[in-house]
């Protein structure tokens, strides 16, 4: 009896936190446009934990780990549960300076699709530097001088090893003095575009609006209580793969394991939309297990999105690198995943709808639990 | 203020008071390299110029938005001439999944739009859209894998979010309708940039910031006419036109020298850097400047101290529809890297040396 009194009473704690904070904070689409404007690759999230930190109310205890991981510890019935998303997205990095001062390029993980390196040709970038943002573009071969041979390998056969990012000056010394320095992070300039049926397009926007949901959540609820929290972390470096035997999880991720050893895990990740039977753009948060079983935080999470009437979509799938280091039994783990049209190229589109519903049903999952 | 009026009425002002004017070249050509105007589609940048043009002007637009002014008279007839279309694409037909596909063609190379946002100006205003990666772009490709055919423009398939034919059509799109890449401008530096279009809405710059530091007294004992063309991206077509009219003697069309200045190409020809002065086009390949016309050029230069650079490239000009009418064309220029992509490069200094020569050229050409 008393434990129900208890678990009613942090609910309406909860919703009631949810509630208050969610009309004073700033809004998901603001949320998510401030976020997309910050750079974060593979070892330079810095930018963007600090931006999360500072959308995070000064009362939540704010945990961070050497890579630049961040976390925080929330209350409501949904606990003992980590909810991770990740900090880090796909880009490229300064690898050299010539001595005419252009910069070459290379990646810190591996792409995730052999066209990602091409899609860098002729594209103004933005190199992030200690002295704040430096433009340049990637060089192209004028059309009107390519043979058809020189066209086969400067510009059909493009890769890193003709990637020359021009930031308009004529030798190394001049690069260095714009404060230019190698691994200095590469992305596109986080220009957004806005589509019709509230659809959003732009580099990385996948990864910036998952990361604005648990913004928007975290800020709208309250501190945890020992023992029976939620951690909601944004993990640095989950492109890069833990090394060791067997599978690659991804190094966030399995840090994030070793540190808070959840028992649950609901990962929030991002699924390609729009693929012969897959998920659809539009067709609201997608929840993948690697096993076509029942599972409690599955069928938790389904009864939730049926009650609140938020539109979900289910799908079999091998555990991401994200997911992989919560996958081994007795811990269970549900990837909830945001359906991205034109993954991981330069324009990923979200819906808006989409992001939503994700953030809706997310909030219900704190503030009601699920799947115990 | 409105800024353009801002720019207008400054450049006004020292036109009428002052000789050496200060050039806004470069202020032009961060406003007009945004306007949209496709071969065929070049209503917008006309109006852009036609407003631009100080009052009291006889300025003529034809039906293809041909803008054009005459001063002076006598000989020798000299004319300037810019292009104001720029690269893009139009719209060929509107899938049934509310997709839209594109002729081809283009100019610029496909796999630079390849996902990446363009915008389409329909009859009810610009509807953005983004070039659908093509299909299987994120596929491990199979080993002993016949090579993946070449992305073209017929490859498009531009997504504006939205299912259904009929959605795209209530978003004012249709076939016909121009299609340009979203437009991104990159500050190297001040006075340093790259972005889509410099390609030649730097000519049409440097030809208005001309006109508007225009002495009344430069032009004596001879007739200039400035031109603003179109649809030369295409064909020359506008300055084919203008040419049924227009009988010259010099045709100085302005228009991108195709540099070599980058890291990706052979220096053996058109390395003028980025940054050197304005060039003359001793040879391209539409015309062959006679070494006469060279020399008249730089002793006009060297008098006036304007930095000019002397080089052969490739890629045609307007001035040459005039060549068989008996005109002599000597096409200025900038130095551009990058040209024909969506980082045109261009340096201040070069465009305004290049609004200089101009008006020197109007000065002292006899």
């Amino acid at each position: 009896m008393a434990h129900r009194v208890a678990r009613t009473l942090g609910t309406i704690m909860a919703v009631a936190c949810v509630a208050a904070a969610a009309a004073g904070a700033a809004d998901l689409r603001t949320v998510t446009k401030e976020l997309f404007a910050v750079p974060s690759t593979t070892g330079n999230e810095h930018e963007m934990a600090a931006k999360i930190r500072g959308f995070l109310p000064k009362s939540l205890g704010i945990e961070e780990d050497g890579l630049g991981t961040v976390a925080v510890r929330l209350g409501g019935p949904a606990g003992p549960v980590l909810v991770l998303a990740a900090l880090d997205g796909y880009g490229h990095m300064v690898s050299g300076i010539t001595p005419d001062g252009y910069l070459t390029v290379d990646r810190p993980v591996a792409p995730p699709h052999a066209r990602f390196d091409a899609y860098l040709l002729g594209q103004p970038v933005v190199i992030s530097t200690a002295k704040g943002p430096v433009r340049g573009v990637v060089s192209q071969p004028a059309l009107h001088l390519l043979t058809q041979e020189r066209r086969k390998t400067l510009v059909d056969g493009f890769s890193l090893e003709t990637a020359f990012i021009d930031i308009g000056v004529r030798s190394d010394k001049e690069a260095r003095a714009k404060g230019v320095e190698l691994i200095d992070p590469v992305t596109y300039p986080a220009v957004l575009t806005e589509l019709a049926g509230d659809q959003w397009a732009g580099p990385s926007l996948g990864l910036k609006a998952v990361a604005a949901v648990l913004v928007d959540i975290a800020a709208g609820s309250g501190s945890g209580a020992a023992g029976g929290e939620t951690v909601v972390a944004w993990a640095a470096q989950t492109k890069f793969a833990a090394r060791g035997r067997g599978a690659r999880p991804a190094l966030g991720a399995a840090r994030a394991k070793a540190r808070w050893q959840p028992q649950r895990a609901v990962i929030i990740d991002l699924v390609a939309a729009g693929k012969s039977d897959g998920p659809v753009a539009g067709g609201g948060p997608v929840l993948i297990q690697a096993k076509d079983e029942p599972s409690p935080l599955r069928q938790g999470f389904m009864r939730l999105a049926a009650d609140l009437k938020i539109p979900v979509q289910s799908l079999t799938a091998p555990d991401s690198p994200l997911a992989l280091p919560f996958a081994a039994a007795p811990s269970e783990v549900l990837t909830v995943a945001l359906p991205v049209r034109f993954l991981n190229t330069p324009s990923e589109i979200v819906d808006l709808k989409d992001l939503q519903a994700l953030r809706d049903l997310l909030a219900a999952f704190l503030t009601k639990g699920a799947g115990r | 203020m409105n800024k353009r009026i801002a720019i207008f009425a400054m450049a006004l002002a020292v036109s009428v008071s002052s000789a050496g004017a200060q050039s806004k070249a470069w202020d032009i050509l961060r406003e007009i390299v945004l306007v949209p105007g496709v071969s065929g589609h070049e209503g917008p940048a006309a109006d852009y110029i036609q407003k631009m043009l100080p009052a009291g002007l006889k300025v003529e637009r034809d039906a293809m938005h041909n803008v054009w002014f005459t001063i002076g008279s006598g000989r020798p007839h000299i004319l300037f001439v810019a292009h104001s279309d720029e690269l893009g694409w139009t719209v060929d037909k509107v899938t049934p999944e509310g997709r839209v596909r594109v002729e081809q063609g283009g100019g610029i190379l496909p796999q630079t739009v390849e996902a990446r946002p363009v915008l389409v100006y329909t009859a009810k205003g610009v509807v953005p859209g983004i070039v659908a990666p093509r299909p299987g772009y994120d596929a491990r490709p199979a080993q002993g894998e016949t090579p993946e055919a070449l992305f073209t423009a017929e490859s498009f398939d531009i997504y504006l979010g939205v299912g259904t034919e009929a959605e795209a059509r209530a978003l004012g799109v249709a076939e016909g309708d121009s299609v340009t890449a979203k437009k991104i401008v990159t500050d190297f530096a001040p006075g340093l940039m790259a972005t889509r279009a410099v390609d030649d809405r730097a000519g049409c710059a440097a030809l208005l910031d001309a006109a508007l530091r225009l002495k009344p007294g430069a032009v004596k004992g001879k007739t200039v006419t400035f031109a603003w063309d179109v649809q030369e991206e295409t064909g020359l077509f506008g300055a084919a036109e203008l040419a049924k009219t227009l009988k010259p003697d010099y045709v100085f069309a302005i228009d991108t020298f195709v540099s070599t200045d980058s890291p990706l190409e052979s220096k053996r020809l058109a390395f003028l850097p980025v940054g050197k002065g304005a060039v003359l086009r001793a040879v391209d390949s539409s015309n062959v400047t006679p070494k006469t016309e060279i020399r008249r050029v730089l002793a006009i230069a060297e008098k006036h101290k304007i930095p000019v650079q002397v080089g052969n490239s490739r890629g045609g000009n307007d001035g040459s529809v005039f060549l068989t009418g008996g005109a002599v064309d000597i096409p200025l220029s900038w130095p551009g890297s990058y040209a024909h992509s969506l980082i045109e490069k261009i340096d201040r200094r070069d465009l305004e040396a290049l609004t200089d020569l101009i008006l020197a050229i109007v000065t002292e050409w006899k």
